[in-house]
C-alpha cells in the first residue's frame, strides 16, 4: 500500500475481494516459482546422477529433459514457450548426434536437425493457417459481425439467449482463440448486464455461458485449441493421420452434447424470472476489398479442410493456403505476420519435440514398463487418463498438459501395453484437456468471466465440476464406445 | 501496488476534497496523490519515482501559487514517471495561449472546466484511466469493473497471446 505516514497521501483503496484474490494469486504464484527454481535442477539432475533401473543412458537423458519440462510447465517459473525452447536445446545437446557428452556406441541418435524440425512440424503449419483465419476474423471484425447476425434468431427469452451465446461462442472458438472469443462475447454481454439488477441470476447465467462454451468449443476442430495439435502431430508421427473432417466427425457431436448439458444446467439455475433479455450487437460487415478477399479465403480454406477425403490434400498443406493468399494480396502485412502467436506455435513445438525424444530413446518402453497396465480394464484406463488430464489442466495450461500427457499416452498405446489404439488415446487426452474449468485460473476464458465480478467463485467451481463430470462420462466412456462401435478408431 | 496513481494538484482545500469525493467510486482501483502546489507535486513525483510507481493520470489546476498548472504539465512531460500519464487541466481560468501551450507542449488529453459535473468528471477520468491501462498494463482484467469494461476487453482480446 504506498508510502505510510505521508500527510497528503490519500489512500482511498479498500481491499476488495478481487484485489485480495489477485494478491493471494500473486503470493501463491511466487511460491510456485520458488518451487520451480529449486525443483527444476533437482528434477533434471536426478536421472543423470542416479542410475535409473532398467533405463539406458539415452533414456536417462530423455527422462531428465522430460522431468525438467514437467517442473517448468507446472510451476511456470519460465514462460511456457521458453520451456519448449529449453526442451529442444536439451535434446540437441544431450540425445542427438550433436550431443556434447558422448552417447553409448550402440545407440543411434537422431540428427539434431530433427529436433529443430519440431518448430516447423506440418501440424504447426495447419495451426499457422488457423491463426491467419483467426487473426483476419478479428482484424475485419468478422467475429463480432457474425455474433450479432447469428444471435438474432435466438430471441430474447433467457433460455434462447443462453443457447445463442453458447453456440456462437463455441463455433467461433472452433476457429479462433478461445480467449479472444471469450473477451469479445463478455464485452457484448457487459452492455446487457449493466441494466440488470446486481442480484439478477441471469447475470450469472450470461457470465457463465461464455467460458463454458469457449473452453469446450475449442475441441471441435483440429485448429480450435493447441492440445488438438499435439494429438494430431503425435498420431501423424506414427502413421495415423486424422483428417480435419475426420476429427470433427469424431469430436464435434460429443462436444455439442457437453455443451447442451452445460446449457441445460445454466438455464435451469440462472434463467431467473424468465423475463426477456435483449442483446444488441451492431452487425456491420466490413465491405472493403481486403475484407472481401479475406472472407473468400476463409470460406475456401474451411471448405478445402472439410473436403479432404474428396481431394486428398492434407489439411496441413491446405493450412498454408491462407498464409500464401493473405500475404501475397497484402491483406496481411508484415506487422500481421509478426503478430502471429508464435509463442503458442513454439509451445506446441515443445510438446512435439518432447514426444520425439520420448520415442527415440527407449524412454517410452521404460514408462510403459513402470505399471502393469495389462491388469487394468480399458474402461478404467480411459477414465483415469481423462481424469488426470482434466485435473492437471485445471491448474496448469491446457497445452502444457497435453504436451506432457499425450507422448506418454501414445507410447502406452503403440507399445500394445494397453488395449486401446493410439487414435483413441490421443482423442481422449486431447479432448479432456479442454474440459477443465473449475477455477478462475483454469483457463483464460474463466479468468475473463471471473474478472467481471458477476461470477461468484463457488458458482464457477460447481459449474466446472459439472462440466468436468459430464465431460468425463462423455469423452472417457461414451465417445470411446461409440468410436469403437462405429469403427471410427482402429 | 497495482493501484492506478492519480496526481491531483490544486491549492484550494475545498476543491481538492470535492474531487476526491467525486472520484470515490473509483477508489478500489485508483489512489489519489493530493498536492497543493507545483513544488508539492514535484516532491510527490520524486517519491513516486523512488517507489517505482508510475502516474496514470495528472489532474492539474491552472492557477497555482508560484507556478501555473500548464507550466507544470509541460515540465512533467519530461519526467519518466509521468511521461506516459494522461493529462487533464482542471480549471476555469486558463487563457487561450496557456491552453494551446498545454495541448502542444504538455500533451494535454482533456480539459475539465470548473465547476465540474461529478458525472462528467467521473466518466472523463474513467475514459482516461481506461486509455492508460490499455496502453501501459499488460493485463487489464483487474480493472474491468471500475473502468470501461467493454473497451478493456476489446483491447485484451485483440492482443492476447493465448489461443
Amino acid at each position: 500500500m504506498g508510502a505510510g505516514g505521508h500527510s497528503r497521501h490519500t489512500c482511498l483503496a479498500s481491499a476488495t475481494l478481487t484485489r485480495e484474490t489477485a494478491a493471494a494469486m500473486t503470493a501463491s504464484l511466487s511460491t510456485r516459482s520458488l518451487i520451480g527454481l529449486i525443483g527444476a535442477p533437482i528434477a533434471f539432475l536426478a536421472p543423470l546422477l542416479l542410475d535409473v533401473p532398467g533405463l539406458d543412458e539415452p533414456g536417462e537423458r530423455a527422462l531428465a529433459i522430460m522431468l525438467l519440462a514437467v517442473v517448468l510447465w507446472v510451476t511456470e517459473v519460465v514462460p511456457l514457450h521458453a520451456t519448449a525452447a529449453v526442451i529442444i536445446i536439451g535434446q540437441i545437446t544431450m540425445i542427438s548426434d550433436a550431443a556434447l557428452v558422448d552417447l553409448p556406441a550402440d545407440f543411434e541418435p537422431a540428427p539434431f536437425a530433427d529436433y529443430y524440425q519440431a518448430l516447423a512440424d506440418p501440424v504447426l503449419m495447419l495451426f499457422l493457417g488457423g491463426f491467419f483465419l483467426a487473426d483476419g476474423a478479428a482484424k475485419f471484425s468478422l467475429d463480432r459481425a457474425l455474433a450479432g447476425t447469428l444471435l438474432r434468431p435466438f430471441g430474447t427469452r433467457p433460455a434462447g439467449v443462453f443457447l445463442g451465446i453458447m453456440l456462437i461462442t463455441a463455433v467461433l472458438s472452433m476457429f479462433m482463440s478461445n480467449t479472444a472469443v471469450a473477451a469479445m462475447m463478455v464485452a457484448i454481454v457487459l452492455a446487457v448486464t449493466a441494466d440488470l439488477d446486481a442480484t439478477d441470476p441471469r447475470r450469472i447465467g450470461l457470465a457463465l455461458s461464455i467460458p463454458v462454451a469457449a473452453n469446450v468449443g475449442g475441441m471441435g476442430t483440429p485448429v480450435g485449441t493447441p492440445p488438438n495439435a499435439i494429438a494430431l502431430s503425435g498420431l501423424l508421427d506414427i502413421g495415423e493421420a486424422i483428417t480435419f473432417i475426420g476429427w470433427m466427425i469424431r469430436v464435434f457431436p460429443f462436444m455439442l452434447l457437453v455443451l447442451a448439458f452445460g446449457w441445460l444446467v445454466i438455464t435451469q439455475l440462472y434463467r431467473g424470472n424468465n423475463s426477456p433479455i435483449s442483446v444488441a450487437i451492431d452487425t456491420a460487415f466490413d465491405r472493403s476489398g481486403h475484407a472481401k478477399i479475406f472472407y473468400v479465403t476463409f470460406a475456401a480454406t474451411v471448405l478445402l479442410w472439410l473436403t479432404e477425403p474428396l481431394h486428398g490434400v492434407s489439411s496441413t498443406i491446405i493450412g498454408f493456403v491462407p498464409v500464401v493468399v493473405l500475404l501475397s494480396t497484402g491483406v496481411f502485412t508484415a506487422d500481421d505476420l509478426r503478430n502471429v502467436r508464435w509463442n503458442v506455435l513454439w509451445l506446441i513445438a515443445g510438446g512435439i519435440a518432447l514426444g520425439k525424444g520420448v520415442g527415440g530413446t527407449g524412454l517410452d518402453e521404460w514408462l510403459v514398463g513402470l505399471v502393469a497396465w495389462q491388469v487394468l480394464p480399458l474402461v478404467l484406463l480411459l477414465v483415469i487418463m481423462t481424469l488426470v488430464a482434466i485435473s492437471l489442466s485445471s491448474v496448469i495450461s491446457n497445452t502444457a498438459t497435453a504436451n506432457l500427457l499425450i507422448p506418454i499416452g501414445l507410447s502406452l498405446a503403440t507399445s500394445g501395453a494397453i488395449e486401446a489404439s493410439p487414435v483413441l488415446v490421443g482423442l481422449v487426452i486431447a479432448t479432456a484437456c479442454s474440459l477443465a474449468m473449475v477455477l478462475p485460473v483454469s483457463t483464460p476464458p474463466n479468468a475473463i468471466a471471473y474478472a467481471t465480478g458477476m461470477l461468484p467463485t463457488g458458482k464457477l467451481a460447481v459449474m466446472g465440476l459439472l462440466i468436468g463430470g459430464a465431460g468425463l462420462l462423455v469423452f472417457g466412456l461414451l465417445a470411446p464406445w461409440v468410436w469403437q462401435t462405429l469403427g471410427l478408431v482402429p | 501496488m497495482s493501484d492506478l496513481v492519480i496526481l491531483w494538484i490544486e491549492d484550494e482545500p475545498d476543491v481538492r476534497s470535492a474531487l476526491v469525493r467525486d472520484l470515490e467510486p473509483l477508489a478500489q482501483i485508483a489512489r489519489i496523490e493530493e498536492t497543493d502546489s507545483a513544488e508539492d507535486a514535484r516532491a510527490a513525483v520524486e517519491e513516486l519515482e523512488r517507489n517505482r510507481e508510475e502516474i496514470a493520470l495528472i489532474l492539474a489546476d491552472h492557477r497555482l501559487p508560484g507556478d501555473s498548472g500548464v507550466d507544470l504539465l509541460v515540465e512533467l512531460a519530461e519526467r519518466p514517471v509521468a511521461a506516459r500519464a494522461k493529462r487533464a487541466l482542471v480549471t476555469g481560468q486558463a487563457g487561450h495561449a496557456d491552453t494551446i501551450r498545454a495541448i502542444n507542449e504538455g500533451n494535454l488529453d482533456f480539459y475539465v472546466a470548473k465547476p465540474w459535473e461529478p458525472d462528467h468528471l467521473r466518466s472523463a477520468v474513467r475514459a482516461l484511466l481506461t486509455d492508460w491501462v490499455i496502453e501501459q498494463r499488460g493485463n487489464p482484467l483487474p480493472y474491468l469493473q471500475q473502468l470501461d469494461g467493454p473497451r478493456l476487453l476489446d483491447a485484451f482480446g485483440r492482443r492476447t497471446s493465448d489461443f
